[in-house]
């Protein structure tokens, strides 16, 4: 190669270093802020100020579905299995919810420490399953449901 | 191998060869993609929580990890302009930059729609899976018009490749942004050989066809347009005219 290709391939290799570094660095200060939710945990390690508005990301808890007959109220626990947060939420759910199933809710929290959500948004993991495979893991007692969602933990 | 190289640089040498390479690879593009389409959009069976819509990840996963083999291409062709200056580099990154955006832009939309059903929300501002894609789009917007702004074919080839090398970064960014943060988007789905657990051979299979036939159909597009553009730019050479007028 001559010299003087040689040295820009140098400098364009330089660059593109320099410039990974960069970023690499800017992600790093921002984790929190590209983030798009905190965990029941960091919320209970009072990381989120009061009044303030943000996203929570957990697993809806088993067995604490409960909604209103008269109204689309609906009340339960979000978790990551360390912490547990109690949302309330008045609205159309996505058709995934269920129990077990993880879930971005945005609201703020309440005097009483209940996340009053304004929106529900329902998780999906990286697992996909035919009708088949589900029916057979279930009869042999494995556990199917969805894991926590990557990064929280 | 530096004469192979350079010979790859010549116009007239890349286009007799990539001639001959022609009709193998839209035989195998079609073959590819009829296999892909039938198997993924009519025999793949459904998902036990989403039922057909899963569907719609065959295509989405498919263009989605191809749309991020463009800046990487961008990337060697920009290297090999700034310090080779070979004309045939500019005109493969110029097509690129072009077909990229569509790969992008069909990444996002097929995305949204399975969103919208899925998640409960078609757009996220928050979601840096989404938003790294999105940048990517604009990205490329930027590249193609940076072209056409400048004059000067020299000078847009020159300035593209700078930013082509530049932008490659936030491949790695699209990549990881679902590992390094909380994302709505979920992780990429590990294989497995085993018939009787999640994400087994049933659906990969379906999936791994389609993304050979959407790299097949992405090199065709490729090879189709820059020579096109080697016509182009070229016309005043003696080999085009003679092929010219023997068509």
């Amino acid at each position: 190669m001559k010299p003087h290709r040689r040295k820009k391939l140098g400098i364009i290799l330089f660059i593109a270093a320099g410039l990974s570094v960069a970023v690499g660095f800017t992600a790093f200060a921002l984790k929190q802020n590209i983030n798009m939710f905190y965990t029941p945990t960091q919320v209970a390690e009072g990381e989120v100020g009061p009044g303030q508005h943000f996203r929570i990301g957990g697993m809806v808890k088993t067995g604490t579905v409960l909604g209103a007959t008269d109204s689309l109220k609906v009340n339960f626990v979000a978790t990551d299995f360390v912490s547990d947060v109690p949302i309330q939420y008045e609205g159309i759910l996505p058709d995934l919810f269920r129990e077990g199933q993880g879930i971005v809710a945005e609201g703020e929290m309440d005097a009483a420490g209940v996340f009053q959500a304004s929106r529900v948004l329902a998780k999906h993991d990286e697992n996909f399953m035919s009708p088949e495979v589900k029916a057979a893991l279930d009869a042999a007692g494995a556990s199917t449901e969805n894991h926590m969602p990557a990064g929280t933990n | 191998m530096w004469v192979w190289f350079f010979k790859l640089g010549s116009p007239k040498w890349f286009y007799e060869l990539s001639g001959k390479w022609l009709p193998w690879l839209i035989g195998a593009m079609v073959i590819f993609m009829t296999v892909g389409v039938v198997w993924g959009l009519v025999f793949l069976p459904p998902d036990y929580q989403q039922g057909f819509t899963s569907r719609i990840l065959i295509v989405h996963v498919a263009v989605a990890g191809t749309s991020l083999a463009f800046f990487p291409l961008m990337f060697v062709a920009g290297t090999i302009t700034l310090v080779w200056r070979m004309k045939l580099a500019d005109m493969v990154a110029k097509h690129a930059a072009i077909l990229g955006a569509w790969f992008s832009f069909i990444t996002l939309a097929t995305g949204s729609l399975w969103g919208s059903v899925m998640w409960g929300t078609w757009w996220e501002w928050t979601d840096s899976r989404l938003v790294s894609m999105l940048f990517q789009l604009f990205l490329l917007l930027g590249v193609i018009s940076l072209r056409s702004a400048l004059e000067d074919s020299d000078a847009a080839a020159k300035a593209c490749a700078l930013l082509s090398i530049v932008g490659c970064i936030n491949v790695v960014i699209i990549k990881y942004s679902v590992e390094w943060w909380n994302t709505l988007h979920q992780v990429s789905s590990p294989v497995t050989t085993d018939a009787s657990s999640p994400n087994g051979p049933e659906f990969w299979i379906a999936t791994l066809i389609m993304i050979v036939a959407v790299y097949l159909f992405l090199s065709v597009s490729l090879i189709l347009s820059t020579r096109n553009e080697i016509l182009e730019r070229e016309r005043k050479a003696q080999w085009v005219q003679d092929l010219v007028l023997k068509s």
